[in-house]
């Protein structure tokens, strides 16, 4: 289990291509910078997804956790 | 608008006016055949979701600079400048637009919307009035093509944390692989998308044909065509071709999407592979002997099928779909109309990454009455755009239909020797 304080869980597992990344891009605004998404997923992809659109969108992925299926991706909001 | 981006409209609007280009701009008489061609149109009366309307505003701006009428007497016609309205207007008829194709089957003069509408979308890109999240899930697949490498040992943990699931369906052989990855001279690369569904079922019914592949670390969708950019829909469409290259595949095989094959097998040029979809290769494996499937999984269930318009009408794949499903129920009904006339699902050309709830429910209502026409329980279908359009179609009308990939039966009913 990550220790990293995270201000926001989105849930989602077994959400059709492509929107895991555009609930992503919707939902970081809602954050403050400096704070953490943590998102659950079931796709595989979402592992190079994430840190693709994190790299576009001057955001940062801090680490991923897979568990039981479940992935866990920990994204940090920059700008 | 400052004269400069007008200039690079005009600039873009010349670049794209080849022979065909100004036979479909020029030809068309408005008899009006088109019209209840369109899906939209049939199910929201509106004259500017028809084709010939949609097509109306850059019918107007290619007379304005390119037609003597337009030059010397503008008055006179129905041309229009370049300005913020017009490029406005240019959005709402490009973004409802499917890109489905079907009224150009029934255009006495073949003039192909799509193209048109294709031209729209690349004039919004340099007005800078593109949907920006459509953009943004192409940057991140170009992006994910450089920085692959970096996250190939996650993916990889990922794909092998599926491998219980596929066995559910089909127990492969003691120490095979359930989910290969990076397989030189594999026979198929396989294309997926992100997620596991387009994963499992396609590993499980592979392995039961006992097929040496491999699966790709790309998703199959080339977000590039759906924003209308040219450049990006090349280098989204290179990460494949180049992973292809290198393991020296015979066949690159595209999953339940579309759009990804239509860009792969038509938009991509030659290749030392050949490009097929999933469909068509799991009808081979029928046909060949090589699985076979229980009838007695779908016992009791209607079903019909949705031909994708981006696989069936626009890539010529109507046979395989039915061939399958005849190996997979006695109780198949066709809709009405199908084939070539099926009408789109309404949720194509990027309107589903969109989201764009409230038209796409609005402007498929046609579709919704001719599933249902059908009394099937079971609505099968091979595009995950497609899936998830009939999916929240089915949910938002309340129909009670069930809506299934192909794979996805067809993996649930393999029969284990």
């Amino acid at each position: 289990m990550s220790d990293i304080a995270v201000a926001k869980i989105l849930d989602l597992k077994g959400l059709p291509c492509p929107m895991p990344v555009v609930k992503m891009s919707q939902e970081i605004g809602s954050v403050q910078v400096g704070e953490v998404i943590e998102v659950h997923t079931t796709d595989p992809g979402s592992l190079s997804d994430f840190p693709a659109w994190a790299s576009t969108a001057g955001q940062e992925v801090l680490t991923s956790e897979q568990n039981n299926g479940v992935i866990k991706i920990f994204v940090k909001r920059l700008v | 608008m400052d004269e400069t981006r007008k200039q690079e409209l005009i600039k873009t609007l010349s670049s794209r006016l080849n022979q065909a280009m100004r036979m479909y701009l020029d030809n068309c008489t408005r008899c009006g055949t088109c019209i209840e061609a369109c899906h939209a149109y049939a199910s929201e009366p509106d004259i500017k979701y028809s084709p010939v309307g949609r097509a109306q505003n850059i019918r107007r701006l290619y007379e304005k600079y390119f037609k003597g009428a337009g030059k010397l007497a503008p008055w006179l016609s129905e041309a229009i400048e370049f300005d913020d309205a017009v490029m406005k207007k240019v959005y709402d008829t490009a973004y409802t637009c499917t890109g489905c194709r079907r009224c150009v089957t029934y255009c006495p003069f073949g003039i192909d919307t799509q193209q048109i509408q294709s031209l729209a979308k690349q004039l919004l890109i340099v007005a800078d009035m593109e949907p920006k999240v459509l953009s943004m899930l192409a940057d991140m697949s170009i992006a994910k093509g450089k920085n692959i490498d970096k996250t190939k040992g996650s993916f990889a943990t990922a794909v092998s944390n599926l491998e219980t699931e596929v066995l559910e369906r089909w127990r492969s052989e003691a120490g095979a692989k359930a989910v290969p990855l990076d397989v030189q001279d594999a026979n198929v690369l396989y294309i997926a998308l992100a997620g596991k569904h387009s994963i499992i079922p396609a590993a499980s019914i592979m392995n039961a044909a006992k097929e040496k592949w491999s699966l790709s670390y790309f998703e199959a969708v080339n977000f590039g065509a759906f924003v209308g950019n040219p450049q990006k829909t090349k280098e989204i469409a290179d990460r494949i071709i180049q992973e292809a290259t290198r393991l020296n595949v015979k066949e690159v095989v595209i999953c339940e999407c579309g759009t990804a094959y239509r860009v792969m097998k038509y938009m991509t040029g030659e290749h030392p592979f050949k490009v097929i979809s999933f469909i068509e290769l799991i009808a081979r494996y029928l046909q060949e002997g090589r699985i076979k499937l229980d009838k007695a999984k779908l016992q009791g269930r209607k079903v019909t099928y949705h031909d994708p318009c981006q696989l069936a009408r626009n890539g010529g794949v109507y046979e395989e779909p039915r061939y399958i499903l005849s190996h997979l129920t006695d109780d198949f009904v066709e809709m009405t109309p199908t084939r070539e006339d099926n009408w789109c699902c309404g949720g194509g050309g990027g309107l589903v990454a969109m989201g764009e709830k409230d038209f796409r429910m609005k402007s498929a209502k046609v579709k919704v009455d001719q599933f249902t026409a059908t009394g099937a329980q079971v609505l099968s279908t091979a595009c995950e755009n497609c899936h998830t359009q009939l999916s929240d179609l089915s949910e938002h009308y309340k129909t009670g239909v069930k809506v299934e990939y192909l794979s996805d039966l067809v993996s649930k009913a393999l029969v284990q020797e």
